[in-house]
């Protein structure tokens, strides 16, 4: 499918330290696409390609300092990917791995700068980023709370999530009024009764109706059903032996019956 | 049947593409497909023949299953001659018996105890050294014929290792009235072989000619001679000498007669003194079998002739006994099944499964040691009774005179036996497909005993046990000295270990051949060593009991008790009110308990033949070292276990009596392995650490400085547990509100930890740290609502559950988990070497690099209950070293492609749903599990617990370590008595692409590796009021962060358990072109000279490893 893709991007390496012998390559050109969000202008975003996984937004920006001042950077593990703003509770470590990057410029001649620039900086001068050891040993010391503040969390938190439902419910109840046409939408809280949409209930109503359907049915009632029935059981016996058959040729091919 | 059933459909078939071509209308290949389609439901459902339903009916009603009955025929099938075989073998015999007839009569009389005999025949005399003081005349009479006798003979041969029968019956005159003493009956017949012997060494017809001691008697040699041309490499020929019955009256062999002077055996005094001494009925037997073979194989000919029946299930039953190994002959259990069909027991009528399952059940109830078993129906032969005074086991032939089982031991009969019920036991069982057990599993000595004894100086053993041998057993014995050694030390070991053991089976080594021109003696010496074992099956409820209580101190068996036990007996008295004598014998830990028996042998052995410890070897619990802790002592993994058990029963019981809180904690359950023994290094207590620093209740890390020594805590596990609230309607339909509230109860359950029982706790968002007794637990509240709020998708309109990643780990790491736990426990409260066997295998799997990642520890504990749920064609195992090797068995045999196991603990499982189940995973895909285990807790989710890992790869990797490992045991143990199985437990590095070396200092557990020494404990603080450092471990950590970024190109194996080297392996096409793509341009480096295209930045690759592992990588090498 992609075969016919144009490379336009411009490989640069990314060191981490002065040191480094073998950095990755990073890939990077303008960010174009036909409907750029307020995070990404048009114009002053510099989309990357193949950011290796201890890279963070301090050391983008020690890469890039070079050409001009940065105003924001977006990691995510694919392009084009929408951040979901919904609120979490539980904070998530996020995954370490290639990622792309959106690089936001504070001008466009810092993007035009960007792309000419011939070797970056090393991430790493500054000493800012927490590798190996250290990295574990600071996310294990984060993880620790206080009592007193899980309990802030929790309560702004369950605050805010009443509020959500007071809201929901409140256009719940609007929805329950008549509108123009003459319609109303009858919700789980409204007077007149009716049944949770779910796969199971569904299920379970036409699980209902077969069975009423089976119940007036007789069987082994006529002659020719007793006759049925007895042929069936055989039809059963020889599909079991049929079954085993296949079982034997399987097993017979796996040379299990040489018993020495 | 089945052959001509398929006949019929193709001829079906046939007719009806007739049909259309008749009329003109030419069937397309669609049409033809169709066809088939339409003629197999129609074959389905068309009128049954009677013989079809016979067939049906008799399967159901003959057979266990359609399934058994193909599976009988098939091996049948199998180990049938093929008739290229018999054909070859039927001219290969005419020529040798014309060959053979053609000996010219000798009319000259040798003296035996000269060597002129030998000198002229160019052949030894196979007469072993002791038989040179008999003395005898000897002239050859040409003998009338030769025959076939035996399993070729009758129709009962199996292909594999084949060995055709010869007999020649040596004429009556040969024979004086006087030899049948001392030997000289013996001495003569082996004359007469060694005179065939040497008239066979001038013809072309035999390849190879040796002598052997038949059944490893040295009295009763044979010829075994290779044919020459390509029937050689089928089977070999053996050339037996009978007796005409007409020598000799059969009555002066009867078990009460005497036949081997005592003078002659125990002095070197003239031998023609006829006092009369004890009776050697054993000696009688060694003449009866000659005289009345004959007899004997004609009534198995008369029966068995026609009886297509019979003879399958002796080929049968051949098998079974072949596979486990047992000294039983075919022409036992020929005789046996002969004698079922003379008390009417059985007869041709019967399928072949009915005869095998009716034999089998008369031996598992039949009592040859103290009832015995007779052919013979006329009332002048000897009573019975004298024979059992005389013979371990008695079944008697046609004659009355001779017992069948005269070499049998009384081991071999309990084996017997035992292993008759057991095969009863799994016919009979309905969820077991019983046939592989029963017919295709070779069981191997290993795998099969839990404990065997061998004796390394088997030459000084004799001596020193028939030094204490009464006179009348080494008359009744003569020159027979090893079943004489064995019957004793055998009766010895059953009244020692009583019924501790559940099966004594001794191991008898000495199968012996010569080449025709050489003395037994002088080959013996080179490199022949004859080898005696005892194995034994211990009994897991028996064989712990520390005390072995005797008699009643005043009664008169209390002196016999005495006697038996020397100074190891004492008397004592018991909780009960008893006075009793008593042995009481060392052991603390249950893993010593489990190893008395090693005790017992020793003592008696030193005790009553003198024989020393050294130089009796123990194969039993040589891995129980890899099971301890080394940091604490080398305690046990067992009782470590137990400790944090108790504490947690503790914590529950305080759990469940917390006050205040909303929702009450109805249960809580372990999931850690600890809480089902099979955690190989369970967590110790620990102290509180002074250099760390704190928040709340909890440790923290800290960081390092620059310019001092980076010091971390002891790597410290929790012990994780689940907590179930009772019923509530209210919790939120929101997953994020539903963990805040979640959160909201980890908090104030750990409030009123604190508060109620003053334990020091911490919450977590996902989890409660308590700590007791220097332990640490980790609790999590379950709630099926949370797996629910995961799966919920809205599909127009319409609620769906749909099962995402999370939600099976939830259910898989909560729910699923701590039920399997609560069952594994159970299993090891049934079998207490469950646990430590668990443990040796994840040791086992870990050292050979496969981390739970590759290999999950859960399927490795699910493996291990296998073994003990499944034990057949075996019973469970009560050593755990044996256990190792069980699994390892499991792993290798099992044709994981095709052969799913059912774990079910309970037998909740209906057959239907294991059909289900089975029919899901008949064509499996990429995606279904490489292993399939099926517990019966699994519910939707068959074979969970190997959904993810191992892939096929790992497993196949795992399969051929297990072979390796169970080669180089068996070698070590069984040949060369070597002690020492760690070398098993090395990781070989070859292979891989990259080592990454980890700095010591931050490894967990480096100092339990298999070649730490031990420790001992820092003492222990048990007050300390911080959480310490939990679960922190650097390694594991660094290990996730690089599969999580690298895993398309590489793969990560570490041991866990102490290991300092992560091996990585490049996928097989990391250095592939490959094409740019913004989705998938990982770690890409463009080729130089052409800007499209690209490969994998290797060189980068590694350094990133030494980058991400800062401080906790000291070198990466390139191991190629």
């Amino acid at each position: 499918m992609k075969t016919q893709f144009s490379f336009d991007f411009r490989a640069i390496q990314l060191r981490i330290t002065d040191g480094s012998t073998n950095p990755h390559m990073i890939y990077i050109k303008e960010h174009l696409v036909r409907d750029h969000t307020a995070d990404k202008p048009s114009g002053r975003t510099l989309f990357i390609v193949n950011v290796p996984p201890y890279v963070d937004e301090q050391s983008i920006t020690n890469a890039f300092k070079e050409a001009g001042s940065i105003q924001s950077v977006h990691f995510s593990e694919k392009p084009n990917t929408i951040n979901s703003n919904t609120e979490k509770f539980t904070l998530g470590s996020c995954k370490s791995s290639f990622r792309v990057c959106y690089l936001v410029f504070k001008k466009v001649a810092s993007l035009q700068n960007a792309l000419k620039l011939k070797e970056l900086q090393p991430m790493n001068l500054d000493k800012h980023i927490f590798l190996g050891i250290n990295k574990f040993i600071h996310e294990y010391n984060e993880k620790v709370i206080k009592p007193m503040e899980l309990k802030n969390r929790i309560e702004v938190f369950m605050k805010r999530c009443d509020e959500k439902i007071k809201k929901e419910i409140e256009k719940e109840k609007q929805l329950e009024q008549e509108d123009d046409e003459g319609w109303i939408t009858v919700t789980k809280r409204s007077k007149i009764q009716s049944f949770a949409r779910t796969e199971k209930v569904e299920n379970k109503i036409m699980s209902k109706e077969k069975k009423s359907k089976k119940k007036k049915e007789l069987t082994n009632f006529y002659t020719f059903q007793i006759r049925e029935s007895k042929m069936k059981h055989i039809v059963s016996l020889r599909q079991k032996f049929d079954e085993d058959k296949k079982k034997i040729a399987q097993i017979k091919q796996s040379r299990r019956f040489k018993p020495f | 049947m089945v052959k001509r059933q398929m006949k019929s459909s193709t001829t079906d078939n046939d007719g009806e593409i007739n049909i259309l071509n008749e009329n003109g209308k030419r069937p397309a290949e669609d049409a033809n497909k169709e066809n088939k389609k339409r003629t197999r439901i129609k074959n389905l459902y068309r009128q049954p023949t009677a013989k079809e339903l016979n067939r049906l009916h008799e399967t159901e009603n003959l057979f266990n299953s359609n399934l058994f009955r193909l599976q009988i025929d098939e091996v049948l099938d199998e180990v049938r001659l093929t008739e290229k075989t018999t054909k070859r073998f039927t001219v290969w015999f005419n020529s040798f018996r014309e060959y053979l007839l053609s000996i010219t009569e000798d009319n000259v009389e040798y003296d035996l105890s000269e060597k002129t005999l030998a000198k002229h025949l160019k052949a030894s005399l196979p007469v072993c050294e002791k038989l040179n003081k008999t003395k005898a005349m000897f002239q050859f009479h040409k003998f009338k014929d030769i025959n076939i006798v035996g399993s070729y003979d009758t129709g009962t041969a199996i292909n594999a290792s084949l060995l055709i029968d010869l007999q020649i019956t040596v004429p009556a005159e040969t024979y004086t009235k006087n030899d049948s003493i001392n030997y000289r009956f013996h001495k003569k017949r082996a004359a007469y072989l060694a005179f065939i012997a040497s008239y066979l060494q001038k013809s072309n017809l035999v390849e190879e000619l040796k002598y052997s001691w038949c059944n490893m008697c040295v009295t009763k040699p044979v010829i075994d001679l290779k044919p020459s041309g390509k029937l050689g490499n089928y089977l070999t020929v053996r050339l037996n000498l009978v007796c005409e019955e007409e020598a000799y009256k059969l009555h002066r062999f009867s078990p009460g007669r005497n036949n081997l002077r005592e003078s002659w055996l125990l002095s070197e005094k003239q031998e023609n003194v006829s006092e009369v001494g004890p009776p050697t009925p054993y000696y009688n037997c060694s003449v009866l079998s000659d005289i009345t073979a004959n007899i004997n194989n004609n009534f198995i000919k008369e029966t068995l002739s026609n009886s297509e029946n019979l003879k399958q299930a002796i080929i049968l039953l051949k098998i079974w006994l072949r596979q486990r190994k047992l000294c039983v002959s075919g022409h036992i259990i020929s005789l046996l099944v002969c004698c079922l069909v003379q008390m009417k027991r059985i007869n041709n009528i019967m399928s072949s499964y009915q005869i095998v399952r009716n034999v089998w059940i008369y031996l598992k109830t039949s009592k040859w040691d103290t009832e015995g078993l007779s052919l013979c129906k006329s009332e002048d032969s000897p009573h019975i009774e004298q024979f059992l005074e005389h013979f371990p086991v008695v079944f008697l032939d046609k004659t009355g005179y001779y017992n069948i089982c005269w070499q049998m031991c009384n081991g071999t009969y309990n084996a017997l036996r035992r292993e008759s019920e057991l095969a009863v036991d799994m016919l009979d069982s309905a969820k077991l497909n019983s046939f592989i057990p029963l017919f295709m599993v070779p069981i191997s000595n290993l795998t099969q005993f839990d404990h065997i004894v061998r004796f390394q100086n088997l030459q000084k053993l004799k001596t020193l046990v028939l030094q204490r041998v009464s006179k009348e057993d080494k008359i009744n014995f003569g020159v027979d000295e090893l079943p004489l050694v064995v019957n004793n030390i055998y009766k010895l070991l059953t009244k020692g270990l009583t019924d501790r053991a559940d099966l004594i089976l001794q191991l008898v080594e000495a199968d012996f051949s010569w080449p025709v021109k050489k003395t037994p003696e002088k080959c013996k010496n080179v490199g022949f060593e004859e080898k005696l074992s005892f194995g034994l099956i211990l009994n897991p409820a028996n064989a712990i009991k520390i005390v072995d209580k005797g008699p009643q101190a005043n009664l008169p068996e209390a002196e016999q008790f005495r006697l038996f036990w020397g100074d190891k007996s004492e008397l004592r008295r018991f909780g009960d009110g008893s006075h009793v004598e008593a042995c009481v014998w060392n052991a603390d830990t249950f893993s010593e308990r489990r190893a008395i028996s090693t005790q017992i042998v020793d003592y008696l052995m030193k005790l009553k033949y003198d024989v020393p410890q050294s130089e009796i070897f123990h194969i039993c619990n040589q891995l129980d070292s890899l099971t301890a802790r080394k940091m604490a002592a080398c305690e046990q993994s067992e009782e470590l276990s137990v400790k944090v058990l108790q504490t947690f029963e503790e914590i529950r019981r305080d759990m469940r009596a917390l006050t205040q809180l909303p929702l009450e904690i109805s249960a809580v359950y372990g999931t850690s392995s600890v809480f089902s023994y099979t955690n190989p290094l369970p967590p110790l207590p620990s102290t509180s650490d002074p250099r760390a620093w704190r928040r709340a209740s909890t440790c923290l890390i800290k960081p390092p400085q620059a310019d001092k020594k980076l010091y971390l805590p002891p790597y410290a596990q929790a012990n994780k547990a689940v907590i179930e609230l009772s019923h509530s309607g209210k919790w939120p339909g929101e997953i994020e509100a539903f963990r805040c509230l979640k959160a909201a109860f980890h908090l104030q359950i750990s409030e009123r930890l604190t508060s109620q029982y003053s334990l020091p706790s911490q919450a977590y968002p996902t989890h409660i740290d308590v700590i007791k007794n220097g332990l640490s637990y980790r609790l999590e509240i379950f709630h099926p609502k949370e797996v629910t709020l995961l799966r919920r998708e809205v599909e127009d309109g319409v609620v769906k559950f749909k099962e995402s990643e999370e939600s099976i780990r939830i259910q898989r790491d909560t729910f699923l988990l701590a039920s399997l736990r609560g069952a594994l426990h159970g299993l090891h409260q049934r079998h207490s070497a469950f646990g430590p066997t668990a443990c040796l295998f994840k040791r086992w799997l870990s050292s050979h690099l496969l981390c739970p990642s590759h290999f999950p520890a859960t399927l490795a504990e699910l493996l291990t209950a296998t073994v003990f749920l499944q034990p057949e064609p075996l019973t469970p195992p009560t050593q755990p070293t044996v256990g190792l090797y069980r699994v390892l068995q499991l792993l290798v045999q099992t044709d994981w492609a095709t052969q799913i196991i059912f774990l079910d603990f309970n037998g909740d499982m209906t057959p239907e749903e294991i059909m289900e189940i089975e029919q899901k995973f008949s064509n499996r895909t990429e995606e279904d599990p490489v292993m399939c285990i099926v517990t019966s807790y699994d519910g939707a989710m068959p074979s969970i617990w190997s959904s993810s890992a191992p892939s096929k790869q790992v497993a196949t990797r795992a399969q051929v370590l297990a072979k390796a490992t169970l080669a180089y045991v068996e070698k070590a143990l069984l040949k060369d008595t070597n002690d020492n199985l760690l070398p098993v437990f090395v990781p070989s590095y070859s292979g891989y692409d990259i080592l990454i070396d980890l700095n010591a200092t931050i490894v967990p557990y480096f100092n339990e590796r298999i070649d730490a020494r031990p420790k001992l404990p820092a003492t222990i603080d048990v007050t300390n009021d911080v959480i310490p450092v939990l679960e922190f471990n650097p390694v594991e950590k660094y290990l996730e962060v690089l599969r999580s970024a690298y895993d398309e190109f590489a793969l990560f194996f570490y041991d866990n358990y102490g290991g300092d080297v992560i091996a990585v392996l490049w996928k097989p096409h990391i250095n592939d072109i490959r094409e740019f793509q913004i989705t998938n341009a990982h770690a890409l480096v463009p080729i130089e000279g052409s800007d499209k295209k690209f490969k994998v930045n290797i060189e980068a690759i590694i350094e990133d490893f030494k980058i991400l592992g800062e401080g906790i990588v000291k070198d990466v090498r390139n191991n190629s």
